[in-house]
């Protein structure tokens, strides 16, 4: 006959977020509480109790089976288990919870809205619009995001969306460039092509200083085209990287 | 009916010793409108039965729907009184606070008031305000005491109960003008000692010449009292009102006593003596009544009594016969006392016989303008009248004559414009049409039809010609008139200029001019003796800085007759009136003259400043121009309203309260933009910095040498300058740069923080090559000065900045010395507070002051030059702790290597790490910030300076509402003359959303704030500290987060921005056991 099944002796663990590590061709887990680890590995969350459930590594947390100690003994070189655990908290694959998938979006969500604030204008003020605007446009747009790109790429990644519910731009740069030599005057012609606006150029005896402003993202390629075509003699100056309207304004 | 046409209206007009331009002030809630509306009744405009319940000058919806008064409109009467036909021009003024800028602009217009006081409630806050603003603009008031009925039905007091009342409402009213009085007086005497200290220094003055200023002014005329003629009792819910004088003429002949005696006597502590027949003062002492309770209140008393308390029908018959009052058939079978009572008491004591009279007696027509008001409307008081050009001290005269005549020249002000509907403007208003018209028009309608009918024919045979009705008709042909308006595609709403003429004739055609409020006669003459003249062309928007005259036409002259306009041809002097047509030359407030010597009015003084700040913004982001031109017209039309466009490219609203608030965005969405917005908390900047290592602790516990003293051991010198000082290397190993950041000394941040446009025009300068003209063009107007005078004047100032910060660094300390040489770039925008020093051994580079050439300096370090500063900008822009600009960080570059100078031979695709010189910049960048985060960070808040004039009762509450937002008093003193304090305290920014509203609510509208910006302030908090030491364990226990106010506002930008927040998702991890999602 099988052993009565008590209740009473059986720790039951609820609301368990599991962090999984295989090691030594072992699976080890540990039971930590939701919403927790992710602070934890931030370096938030400073109490280990507040993360752990229990200070034991087991084989399968749902099964309830613990790990063998000569296995963790085996594959850690230790058998203090709480030493065990936190390095399975920070090394171990996790299933991130509901809040702090949530938590993280809504930073990133945020992080692109200021991105693009930051980066774009509105071509009838030149002023930046504010980011509660953004951030309302981007949801008029249907865009979502996503967890694993960072920002700066997303940010670029919207941009063009929210160009089809409002006049925006992206802040051009204001640039000025002097080279001289032979090719100057087809040079001069490969980077007005780029160039937005030329603001002002200027030959004295062969040389060239011209003042333009260009969309940064071909900034690469009119410094690559300065470098390489002129051998070096060409110069380039970044003069504003953001040409906006400053400071305040009544109307 | 209208009890006169617009052809009278002209008559009366020209007569200007018969014209008084009034207006009403008081208290929210004090029945100014309802008063207004009796007063129109008597003109037949509206019904005398709805007088009271109409609010007639209460045109706007939400108006009518709060039941408060929310912007200033004039109406035209007419009075009669003793045969002089009298133009009464009445404004009606709000109570509420949020709007005491329309009672300024109401004010202005005017020669008298009328002080409406609930004589329930007393004198309140906005009483003592209007009675200040007819006292600053030297209009002379009368008194209404209003309300009377609540003290018979509501208070149920005895007559002689309410005429004690009474009295004490009185002094309170008198209490207040005495002491403007004083203060005035006193504020003179300040003056006048002043200037006579000079002259007489020896002359010892003793405390009699103290008080003789008091004294040996004159103010009789000053104060309200019955018998002087200027009170007025009334209810004008009831539709009743009197004067001493009507009760005294009424019992003058009964009781067989002269009656200019009797006025004089019947209010005051006088009584009657039956037998003798004789008026005896000292009624109080000998517990009389006095004759003002048994003659005027026991009578009213009595009125209420029969007809509203115990409806006796017969009495009332008998009260009917006695006053010969005859009522109408309908009014006597009516059920409801009140109804009986008012179409009774109108009759006998009609409001607007009692208030229009005193005002047409004893409040001064245009002609009695006083020399001390035109000298008031010309200069402000900084200003000498004597300074002015002497072309516009003759104008003086003018205005003094009042002229209506065509030699006199002409000068209007306009105080404010005011929005009206397109179709409402007498012009488009439909004209009733003329028979022939009519059947012109139904002879054109029936033929179209006709021929719409033969083309669907088949379809409608059934509907024959002749079926259609009138209505149909006329519909038809309102339509085609519409059609036939409005061709052209126009703004549904014109602005009208809300204005008065002060001297000559102003007719439609005339050519003026326009002068802005910035307008100086002085140099407007000279312009005009250099041979340069105005370009009829140009329009406000046209006009460059320095600018401030337009030319106009005149086409539409209006007469205000409250929600409606009456067109007319010609204005003469001394007339309140509207004119259109001049939305494109006048903003808010201008003067039009024939004259340019004319000077421009002084400005409203406003009572409230706009405080209220929010954040407007389209629902649909598409909407963002309908919003900014929605936003320009209804800048236009209100006088408290300031729209700023901010660094953030946010739209910031500020407005004078709650409820102006709420009246500008609902103005907004429904007339100017017509598009949904959302109003929110602005964002607010801040500032990061650096300060020198604290020496306490946050319980003010010396902080031991404790980590330090290592340090100091032997063979330590100089770890902790290592330690700051941060060696970084670009990706590519070839450059290697050290940087260290130290707080720069505070003068020379403010030095730098005030001189941002020097700095700026400067920068340019040095940058272009071409000092070309698109420089000046876009600079702001100040500088568009000094960017023409770039060689001289500017020159100056840099100099002049240079010698100011060497000073400043001499006195900071000999580790700043000669660092004005040294100073490489500034930042960020490189012109800001921020300071890149030059300390590379070798390198150099002429400082920021000249300009740098690097053609003639052989460096290879120079070819990157621009890319340093560029990493420097950047680093200055954005702070670690959040983002945010920093301010008075001083980097000094000890060191910068590069290795070898290979990239350029090196064919382009074989750089690894991009650009040598985008990873310069991004590696400065990376240094700055790790050494500033090497040092002590600190927050920046900006600050208000708030002053705020409250009483002394209210004092407390104020401090408690200023400490709880970490205000920080400057300075408080009392106002001479006055109960009132004038308090100045320095307020975060970032607590100031709803200050205004709750300071106002904690001092029941006592304390009125005013908050200017005036600087940044260093916040003492670390926003990483947590307790460390046994004593701030004690004090602060082991979390702290409470007290962390810096923390605070740091984590609240970084959660905006979406940076990371050191946050727990979850505090407590055990509680979150049984949430579930779906709960």
């Amino acid at each position: 006959m099988s052993k009565i099944f008590t209740p009473t002796n059986q720790i039951r663990l609820t609301n368990v977020a599991v962090v999984r590590m295989k090691k030594g061709g072992k699976r080890f887990e540990i039971a930590c509480y939701r919403n927790k680890v992710v602070s934890w590995r931030d370096g938030v969350e400073k109490d280990i109790d507040e993360v752990l459930q229990t200070h034991t590594v087991f084989a399968n947390v749902s099964k309830g089976q613990v790990a063998k100690k000569e296995d963790i003994v085996k594959a850690f070189g230790k058998d203090d288990q709480t030493e065990v655990c936190k390095e399975i908290l920070s090394k171990g694959e996790l299933q991130v919870s509901d809040k702090e998938r949530q938590s993280h979006l809504e930073a990133l969500y945020k992080d692109i809205a200021t991105t693009v604030s930051d980066k774009c204008v509105n071509p009838d003020t030149k002023r930046p619009y504010p980011v509660s605007m953004i951030e309302k446009a981007m949801k008029d747009v249907h865009f979502s995001v996503k967890p694993n790109r960072n920002a700066k790429q997303q940010a670029l990644d919207v941009i063009p969306m929210l160009k089809t519910v409002m006049p925006l731009e992206r802040a051009q740069m204001r640039l000025r460039i002097m080279f001289s030599g032979k090719e100057a005057r087809k040079l001069r012609e490969k980077i007005a092509k780029l160039a937005g606006t030329v603001e002002s150029e200027e030959w004295n005896s062969g040389e060239l200083s011209m003042i333009c402003l260009i969309d940064p993202g071909h900034y690469r390629e009119v410094d690559e085209i300065v470098r390489s075509e002129t051998k070096g003699h060409g110069h380039l100056e970044l003069l504003n990287v953001k040409e906006v309207t400053e400071g305040e304004e009544m109307l | 009916m209208r009890l006169f046409d617009s052809k009278k209206l002209a008559e009366l007009q020209q007569n200007t010793s018969n014209i008084r331009n009034i207006c009403i002030l008081a208290h929210v809630d004090h029945g100014k409108t309802t008063l207004a509306d009796c007063l129109v009744a008597s003109n037949g405009i509206i019904s005398p039965k709805m007088a009271g319940k109409l609010r007639y000058m209460d045109s706007r919806k939400d108006e009518q729907e709060r039941g408060i008064t929310m912007k200033s409109s004039s109406i035209a009467l007419y009075y009669c009184l003793e045969g002089k036909e009298f133009l009464v021009n009445l404004i009606d003024s709000p109570g509420h606070v949020d709007f005491s800028s329309e009672v300024s602009t109401a004010v202005r217009l005017c020669d008298g008031a009328i002080v409406v006081v609930d004589v329930i409630e007393g004198v309140c806050p906005q009483t003592q305000v209007a009675l200040k603003q007819a006292w600053l603009e030297n209009i002379r008031p009368v008194l209404v005491l209003n309300k009377i009925d609540r003290l018979i039905l509501e208070m149920k007091l005895s007559p002689l109960d309410a005429y004690v009342h009474l009295t004490q409402v009185l002094e309170q009213v008198n209490a207040v003008m005495g002491e403007l009085f004083a203060t005035e007086i006193l504020g003179r005497d300040v003056v006048t000692v002043k200037t006579k200290t000079h002259e007489q220094s020896q002359m010892n003055r003793d405390l009699s010449e103290w008080s003789t200023g008091l004294e040996d002014a004159d103010d009789s005329q000053l104060y309200f009292s019955p018998d002087h003629g200027n009170v007025v009792f009334a209810s004008a819910v009831d539709g009743w009102a009197f004067s001493v004088a009507d009760f005294a003429s009424l019992f003058a002949s009964k009781l067989g006593i002269d009656e200019s005696t009797l006025k004089q006597h019947l209010w005051g502590d006088f009584y009657f003596h039956t037998k003798t027949k004789q008026i005896i003062s000292g009624a109080q002492e000998k517990a009389k009544k006095p004759l003002f309770v048994q003659f005027v209140l026991e009578n009213l008393w009595a009125v209420y009594d029969t007809i509203a308390v115990r409806k006796d029908k017969e009495k009332l018959q008998k009260i009917l016969d006695s006053l010969h009052i005859k009522l109408t058939a309908r009014d006597m079978r009516h059920t409801d006392g009140k109804v009986q009572l008012q179409a009774v008491l109108m009759q006998w004591l009609p409001v607007a016989k009692a208030v229009l009279s005193m005002v047409c007696e004893k409040l001064p027509s245009p002609l009695e303008i006083s020399e001390e008001k035109v000298e008031k409307f010309m200069c402000s008081q900084t200003e000498r009248f004597d300074a002015l050009p002497s072309e516009t001290q003759a104008l003086k005269s003018s205005f003094l004559r009042c002229s209506p005549l065509n030699d006199s020249p002409v000068i209007i002000f306009i105080s404010k414009m005011f929005p009206v509907e397109r179709k409402c403007l007498p012009q488009n208003r439909q004209q009733p049409l003329t028979a022939e018209e009519i059947a012109q028009r139904r002879e054109q309608a029936r033929q179209k039809h006709a021929e719409m009918m033969m083309q669907t024919c088949s379809l409608e045979e059934k509907k024959s010609i002749q079926n259609l009705s009138e209505a149909d008709l006329s519909m038809m042909s309102t339509k085609k008139d519409e059609e036939q308006t409005s061709p052209l595609h126009l703004s549904d709403d014109v602005f009208i200029a809300f204005a008065r003429v002060f001297s000559g004739t102003v007719k439609k055609g005339q050519e003026v001019y326009v002068l802005g409020p910035k307008h100086d006669p002085h140099q407007a003459l000279e312009m005009l003796k250099n041979g340069q003249d105005i370009n009829p062309n140009l329009k406000l928007k046209d006009l460059k800085s320095g600018q401030h005259i337009t030319k106009v036409v005149i086409e539409d002259l209006y007469v205000l007759m409250g929600r409606e306009l009456d067109e007319i041809d010609c204005v003469p002097a001394g007339n309140v009136f509207g004119i259109g047509g001049l939305e494109e030359h006048v903003l808010k407030t201008a003067t039009l003259s024939t004259t340019v010597a004319c000077p421009a009015f002084t400005e409203l003084t406003l009572m409230a400043v706009p405080i209220v700040r929010v954040a407007v913004e389209p629902c649909q982001p598409q909407d963002l121009q309908a919003l900014i031109h929605g936003l320009r017209l209804l800048n236009q039309a209100d006088a408290c309203v300031q729209v700023i466009v901010q660094e953030t490219g946010e739209h910031v609203l500020v407005t004078a309260g709650e409820v102006h608030l709420q009246r500008c965005l609902d103005d907004l969405k429904e007339r100017y933009a017509k598009v949904d917005i959302n109003a929110s908390e602005p964002i607010v900047p801040f500032r990061e910095t650096i300060v020198v290592p604290p020496s306490v602790d946050m319980v003010n516990e010396a902080i031991l040498d404790q980590h330090n003293a290592p340090k100091k051991a032997p063979g330590h010198e100089g770890d902790a300058e290592t330690e700051a000082l941060i060696t970084i290397h670009t990706s590519n190993k070839q450059s290697t740069i050290k940087i260290r950041a130290a707080p720069l000394p505070s003068d020379v941040t403010t030095l730098l923080e005030n001189n941002t446009q020097l700095l700026k025009a400067m920068d340019r300068h040095f940058n272009s090559n071409v000092e070309n003209t698109r420089d000046s063009e876009e600079m702001s107007s100040e500088d568009a000065h000094n960017a023409t005078l770039l060689t001289e004047r500017t020159l100056k100032a840099i100099n002049n900045l240079r010698e100011e910060l060497k000073k400043a660094f001499a006195n900071a300390g000999k580790e700043w010395e000669g660092a004005l040489e040294q100073i490489w770039s500034v930042g960020p925008r490189r012109c800001g507070p921020n300071i890149l020093l030059n300390r590379v051994p070798g390198y150099k580079r002429s400082s920021v002051w000249e300009k740098f050439n690097k053609d003639n300096f052989i460096d290879p370090r120079a070819e990157y030059d621009s890319s340093f500063i560029y990493g420097f900008q950047l680093a200055t822009l954005a702070g670690p702790l959040c983002e945010e600009p920093l301010m008075g960080v001083c980097f000094v570059v000890e060191d910068w290597i590069l290795t070898s100078q290979q990239d350029s031979s090196e064919p382009v695709g074989s750089q690894p790490f991009g650009p040598f010189s985008g990873q310069i910049m991004s590696s400065v960048k990376e240094g700055c910030r790790r050494a500033f985060q090497a040092q002590p960070q600190r927050l920046m808040a900006a600050m208000y300076t708030c002053s705020i004039q409250a009483n002394a009762e209210v004092l407390g509450k104020m401090y408690a509402v200023l400490a709880r937002r970490h205000g920080r008093v400057l300075h408080g003193d009392v106002v001479e003359g006055s109960a009132s304090f004038c308090v100045e305290a320095a307020l975060p920014v970032v607590e100031s959303f709803s200050f205004a509203p709750e300071i106002r609510k904690q001092t029941s509208g006592l304390a009125s704030p005013q908050l200017v910006f005036s600087h940044w302030e260093v916040i003492e908090i670390d926003p990483f500290w947590t307790p460390s030491t046994e004593e701030e364990y004690l004090h602060y226990g082991e979390k702290a987060d409470s007290a962390n106010r810096a923390r605070k506002y740091m984590d609240a930008v970084r959660k905006r921005k979406g940076l990371a927040v050191e946050e727990k998702i979850v505090e407590f991890a055990e509680k979150q056991r049984t949430l579930h999602r779906k709960k």
